[in-house]
């Protein structure tokens, strides 16, 4: 059974068609195999460096660490990616701008969330400008936790990018169990998008409030 | 127009508003009264941009290549820093201004300590200031490293590739970093000052390898600065791009490089010596020009003597303690005094000056931040008419704004 990244089998009429041919399923499974190994192998990654996590990632890219040595490199435009580095604090200004650029990039596309700030927000999560975590309005893959995360640790988190491509191309891939909640464990004082408990006004008002910020209405969308 | 006033009142006298003629037009003119000969296209430069060094906006009206005029919309990486110092206790503030500059992390945690310290009367011990004056020179050193690197990358590939230079200052920065680890614990963001004094003593045999590292940079920068100033094509597009005269740059209140370029003799550390600055010798480096080459002179000039500081620091840190008081347990133990203080810094960028108002209590009542990049980045709408797209670009380079602290 072929399934896409989300993990969702895909039916093609072609598909069908052709997986009644002798021999074909040697053949695809070879040729899958075979996509597989170069969708990991050249992650082209869209570095959405905003802060100190940034500069975190020059070092990743540069000569030390080397990011060209599993085949990554950091390319200036959402369309040539496949992999885009979320690097620093998204702000709610900048959050509609880290979304259009999201749903600029071809699929099949990954992302990661590189340092606190990305993953939850950190200690900036209480400010009235900051985004609770980029995964309030996108999807993440992989979390890559630190202040800033040292280019290691990014390493680490591409090559889990990696194992779980190819997982969920071979559709073995199972989602992990969250940890339970903690005991007075303290909540995020802004609720999460989708979270039942926050309020409805809220999400109007930030929205409200992203839209209008640009005095060049770049963002303004047409009514209807 | 009827002045209402108290009777014996002393009464300025009122009479017309003096007019200024400035040498420079008025960046933010509209667009429309503006005769162009074609139509102006409207382009916006960022947030996303490679070259934009960070999360910067800045709408552009061109008329063909040239532009007529430049809007920058700051606020993309505003995080709240000084609304978030005013919740958190004195000690726990010092990590967090890290992130406001974070190609310069230690000199942020300096000019707050060094603020919260005039606020209570604390003098840090000899060692611990010059400690932090040797901590300051190396950050200045891996600071000018990074912008030169970017600076090469603004180029594109007029330098052999564009990321050539980039490759070898993260090469050198890298090293830089490594004496810090050994010294901190961490890569950035040290979270190593206090008030009253240091937290971490230097290792065993950090002098060596500081002294082993600074040397490496130097021969290197040499060879850098050679390649880079006899290059044609780096003299064709830095001479005479942005120029920046110097009444300008005192207006808007620009300081550090970028001024001293413009031919003010003006250097924080030694006009307000602050920690062991007093005791070192200290070349300011000048130019006249104000033009991106002048500031990349300026620049290099700097690197090299904060080098030559760093080596003739390194062996001569007196010994004794380095804190004044003693470290303390719990964020809330230590209260600071009621008054305010205003204390700056100089910083790779300029003054860099955190003026805090206390209350008595644990937290400081408000902290401001005044971060050289913000003056910094208020000459673009000054530089940018009247010069091509692609020299905005390096104009925009040559001012080195890091956006965690324009926003903060």
């Amino acid at each position: 059974m072929a399934v896409d990244e989300r993990g969702q089998a895909f039916t093609h009429p072609v598909y069908a068609f052709l997986e009644k041919l002798p021999g074909i399923s040697l053949g695809l499974t070879t040729a899958d195999q075979l996509l597989t190994w170069g969708a990991a192998n050249s992650l082209f990654i869209f570095p959405m460096a905003t802060s100190c996590c940034g500069i975190e990632f020059m070092s990743a890219s540069s000569g030390r660490f080397d990011l060209d040595q599993i085949g990554s490199i950091p390319r200036g435009t959402p369309r040539q990616c496949d992999v885009m580095v979320i690097a620093g604090t998204i702000t709610v200004k900048m959050a509609p701008r880290v979304k259009k650029l999201w749903d600029q990039m071809p699929e099949p596309k990954w992302a990661i969330a590189m340092g606190s700030c990305a993953i939850s927000g950190d200690f900036y999560r209480d400010i009235y400008s900051v985004v609770p975590g980029v995964d309030t309005f996108m999807p993440i893959d992989v979390y890559v936790p630190g202040c800033p995360p040292n280019p290691d640790q990014l390493f680490e988190g591409i090559r889990r990018l990696q194992e779980k491509i190819r997982l969920k191309r071979a559709g073995e891939w199972t989602e992990p169990e969250l940890r339970p909640d903690t005991p007075g464990f303290k909540v995020p004082s802004l609720p999460r998008v989708g979270d039942p408990a926050r309020d409805a006004s809220l999400d109007e008002a930030q929205l409200d409030a992203v839209m209008n910020l640009d005095p060049g209405g770049m963002l303004r969308r047409s009514e209807g | 127009m009827a002045v209402a006033h108290h009777e014996g009142a002393a009464v300025a006298p009122v009479g017309p508003v003096p007019t200024v003629v400035r040498p420079w037009p008025d960046p933010y003119l509209d667009p429309e009264t503006h005769e162009a000969e074609g139509d102006l296209m409207v382009m916006n430069l960022g947030p996303q941009h490679p070259s934009t060094h960070g999360v910067f906006r800045v709408k552009l009206w061109l008329d063909g290549e040239v532009c007529i005029k430049a809007v920058p919309y700051p606020g993309y990486l505003h995080r709240g820093v000084e609304k978030l110092c005013e919740k958190l206790s004195y000690v726990q503030i010092p990590p967090i201004v890290d992130k406001n500059d974070y190609v310069s992390p230690f000199i942020n945690e300096l000019a707050v300590c060094m603020a919260f310290e005039a606020l209570n009367a604390v003098e840090p011990p000899r060692r611990s200031q010059y400690l932090r004056t040797l901590g300051a020179e190396m950050q200045r050193v891996a600071s000018h490293l990074l912008w030169l690197g970017t600076f090469g990358m603004d180029m594109g590939g007029a330098l052999g590739g564009g990321a050539s230079v980039f490759m070898h200052c993260f090469r050198e920065r890298e090293t830089i970093l490594d004496c810090y680890e050994l010294w901190t614990g961490s890569r950035f963001h040290y979270n190593t000052l206090t008030v009253g004094g240091n937290r971490h003593d230097v290792p065993a045999g950090f002098a060596e390898l500081v002294k082993r590292t600074y040397r490496a940079i130097r021969d290197r920068a040499h060879e850098y600065d050679a390649m880079l100033v006899d290059n044609a094509i780096f003299r064709a597009r830095t001479v005479g791009v942005g120029r920046v005269d110097a009444q300008l740059a005192m207006e808007l209140g620009v300081s550090g490089p970028i001024l001293r370029a413009s031919g003010v003799d003006w250097d924080l550390r030694r006009d307000q010596p602050y920690a062991a600055y007093g005791e070192v010798q200290l070349n300011v480096p000048v130019r006249s020009g104000g033009d991106c080459l002048a500031r990349y002179e300026v620049r290099m000039a700097e690197l090299l003597e904060s080098i030559r500081i760093v080596l003739d620091l390194v062996d001569g840190i007196p010994e004794g303690p380095i804190a004044a008081l003693k470290p303390v347990k719990l964020p809330g133990a230590f209260k600071g005094k009621a008054g305010q203080a205003y204390v700056a810094v100089e910083s790779p960028r300029g003054e860099l000056g955190t003026w805090v108002i206390a209350d008595g209590s644990d937290k400081p009542y408000r902290c401001k931040i005044r971060p050289p990049s913000y003056h910094a980045m208020s000459l673009l709408p000054y530089l940018a008419p009247g010069s091509n797209l692609s020299d905005i670009i390096v104009t925009l380079g040559s001012l080195d704004p890091i956006l965690g602290e324009v926003d903060r």
